[in-house]
């Protein structure tokens, strides 16, 4: 599904990822973990296409070069970021942004767009199903949203888009219990052999209720570690320092 | 453009009336208005729009042609929502329906055989509007009388290069406990360039409230200034929204006058200003009554070598004590060649009071341009809904449902054929 090789990515010419290696395959869940400062959230900007970074290196999206795609394609192509910090955007309703976004998706698949009435039925399933209260569908765009309903917010919009491969960025950082158990129930739901997840996170508290197949550990912009889940209960208890 | 402008007034004044008395009022106003001329960036109200240059650049003529009575017909409605309709067609009144309301409880009639204005004040583009108007509206919604359906004032012009200067005053008198939703929406069909001068009056009376809003659909080549004086009387409610982004030039004017207790006066408005397009919105808000509370909020877009700029005064006198007085103006600019001018300010002597003025300017976001292309929107498609966005925001504080749909519906489709 994605295989990086050799990843380096600049910002402001500071080296932030120093020859990154990761691949991922159909059906595997990643996790990243790492200190502040590692390369985590570039890793996720990178791969999505947030401009400004200096890269070299490849990524290969299911075979293809991901560098010569846009940002919207690479959503378009099934690409998700579920975003660390979710941008609040006034005066854009939250409804029909995901109506506008799921639409433009469906378009460049080829599949029909939905309605509002198609839409509505389709979006309220997803988020009883997730147990999020559907009252911020009406609310502006992450406006005035706490910090755990822009993270479930975020991962309404990861089950519309049932994209193939998902990256969560520090989704986890900050949420109580529940959400954090709705976080993970959007995970486990979309969870199959077609498709990949990439779980960036700082604390091993997820992955308690999201079993990765593999655990990473990213310091100075490399992969220092990789492990299977049990790999994370040994960084809670010894840190990052003693890997 | 001065000497041309004697001549039309000369001709002008003859045939507009018979009677002596107007004829001498317009003409001590047009004399009043040669003694200033077109205001210039010299007048500190004037400083960020220099009329003089903006009018001389537009038009070699100013032209009335009395005799252009030609009719044309109009049957672009608005379709989204049931109103109440006069018609001015080319500056005349030609037409009204008032089917949703008791016709005993609103009295109106137009203002083309008079009355005349005396000169007052230093406004000259007011001055030339007394000695120039043509017609208008003298509107009254008796004591008590809440209208059922807004009323939506159409100026409708076929300018053309004898007939381009258009002058209208509307005055209306909401009278005790009574209600009124009004929104003025002017058009020009040709593409000749016209320039509209208006000059509005309303008194609102104890417990009244008005609902005012300002739509141009003009063309690019355009000049509209809208002057609007308003006296609020005890615990009325005005509340005014311009949507600006038609038209060369568009200039609001407000002056609100919060004369006694527990009135309050919203002035919001949005702006999308391209392609050279110069929009300003200028305010004055007085405190004179106690508790009286006043908001304004005003979003511009700026984008094309175009310019916005906004001016709003807050003034509370000393009698005004517990007044609140807010003011934002934000602006986000597209490109380098735009221009946001800002100058809120605010004049205080009571010492009871909450007041609060703030401006910005910016570009859009690009990290919300990237969350939005993150979720499948290229970047055309997300710029424009953080432009959408920025402008509803202060769409959304139109209180007539009805209304405030319509306008984001304009905004909707002017952004999204914005190339």
């Amino acid at each position: 599904m994605l295989k990086i090789n050799n990843l380096k990515a600049k910002i402001d010419n500071k080296l932030i990822l120093n020859g990154l290696n990761l691949n991922i395959k159909s059906g595997e869940i990643h996790a990243i973990m790492g200190p502040n400062g590692s390369g985590k959230s570039t890793l996720a900007n990178v791969l999505s296409g947030k401009k400004g970074y200096k890269i070299s290196g490849s990524v290969l999206y299911e075979d293809k070069d991901l560098f010569k795609l846009d940002i919207e394609e690479r959503a378009q192509k099934g690409l998700f970021l579920a975003f660390q910090y979710p941008l609040e955007i006034p005066g854009v309703n939250t409804s029909n942004f995901l109506k506008t976004s799921l639409n433009a998706i469906r378009k460049s698949n080829g599949k029909k767009q939905l309605d509002a009435l198609e839409f509505l039925k389709v979006v309220k399933s997803k988020a009883a199903a997730l147990k999020i209260d559907e009252k911020i569908l009406n609310r502006q765009l992450n406006v005035g949203f706490s910090g755990g309903e822009k993270k479930k917010n975020e991962i309404l919009q990861m089950s519309l888009h049932e994209p193939k491969m998902a990256i969560l960025d520090e989704t986890d950082s900050g949420l109580d219990i529940d959400a954090l158990k709705i976080v993970a129930d959007g995970v486990n739901t979309l969870r199959d052999k077609k498709r990949s997840f990439l779980i960036i996170t700082h604390y091993q508290r997820l992955l308690d209720y999201i079993k990765p197949d593999f655990v990473h550990v990213l310091m100075k912009g490399k992969i220092a570690k990789t492990g299977c889940s049990e790999l994370a209960n040994e960084l809670e208890k010894v840190g990052y320092e003693n890997i | 453009m001065i000497d041309n402008l004697k001549s039309t007034f000369e001709n002008f004044n003859k045939n507009i009336t018979t009677k002596n008395t107007i004829s001498k009022i317009r003409q001590d106003n047009f004399d009043k208005f040669l003694s200033s001329g077109f205001p210039n960036k010299k007048l500190e109200d004037w400083k960020f729009s220099d009329f003089k240059k903006i009018i001389s650049q537009n038009f070699k003529n100013l032209k009335i042609n009395l005799k252009d009575k030609k009719k044309f017909s109009f049957d672009n409605h608005i379709k989204e929502f049931t109103h109440n309709k006069i018609f001015f067609l080319n500056g005349f009144y030609n037409k009204h329906s008032f089917k949703y309301e008791d016709d005993k409880k609103i009295i109106f009639s137009n203002l083309k055989n008079g009355p005349a204005y005396e000169p007052k004040g230093n406004n000259s583009l007011n001055l030339l509007n007394n000695a120039f108007f043509t017609d208008g509206l003298l509107l009254y919604v008796k004591k008590g009388y809440k209208c059922k359906k807004p009323l939506v004032v159409y100026n409708i012009f076929e300018g053309n290069n004898k007939n381009n200067f258009f002058n209208q005053k509307l005055i209306v008198n909401i009278e005790e406990n009574s209600e009124l939703n009004v929104l003025v929406y002017t058009i020009n069909l040709n593409s000749n360039p016209i320039f509209f001068n208006t000059s509005n009056f309303f008194l609102l009376e104890k417990n009244s409230l008005l609902k005012l809003f300002y739509l141009n659909e003009l063309s690019k080549k355009d000049l509209n200034y809208n002057f609007t004086e308003t006296k609020i009387l005890e615990n009325a409610n005005f509340e005014n929204f311009i949507l600006s982004y038609s038209s060369s030039f568009f200039k609001n004017e407000i002056n609100c006058d919060l004369k006694e207790k527990y009135s309050s006066g919203f002035i919001n408005g949005a702006i999308f200003a391209k392609k050279n397009q110069h929009h300003e919105i200028k305010t004055k808000v007085n405190h004179f009554g106690e508790t009286t509370k006043s908001y304004q909020k005003i979003k511009s877009i700026v984008d094309k070598n175009s310019k916005t700029i906004f001016q709003g005064k807050i003034y509370v006198d000393q009698k005004a004590q517990k007044t609140n007085g807010y003011q934002l103006s934000k602006a986000i600019l597209l490109d380098k060649e735009s221009e946001f001018d800002s100058k809120p300010e605010l004049e205080i002597y009571a010492d009871d009071v909450k007041c609060s003025h703030g401006s910005t300017s910016g570009n859009l976001d690009e990290n919300s341009i990237f969350y939005l292309m993150s979720r499948g929107l290229n970047e055309k498609q997300a710029k424009n809904i953080l432009i959408k966005g920025f402008l509803s925001d202060a769409v959304e504080t139109i209180t007539n449902m009805e209304i405030r749909d319509y306008f984001l519906k304009k905004i909707e489709k002017n952004v999204n054929e914005y190339k």
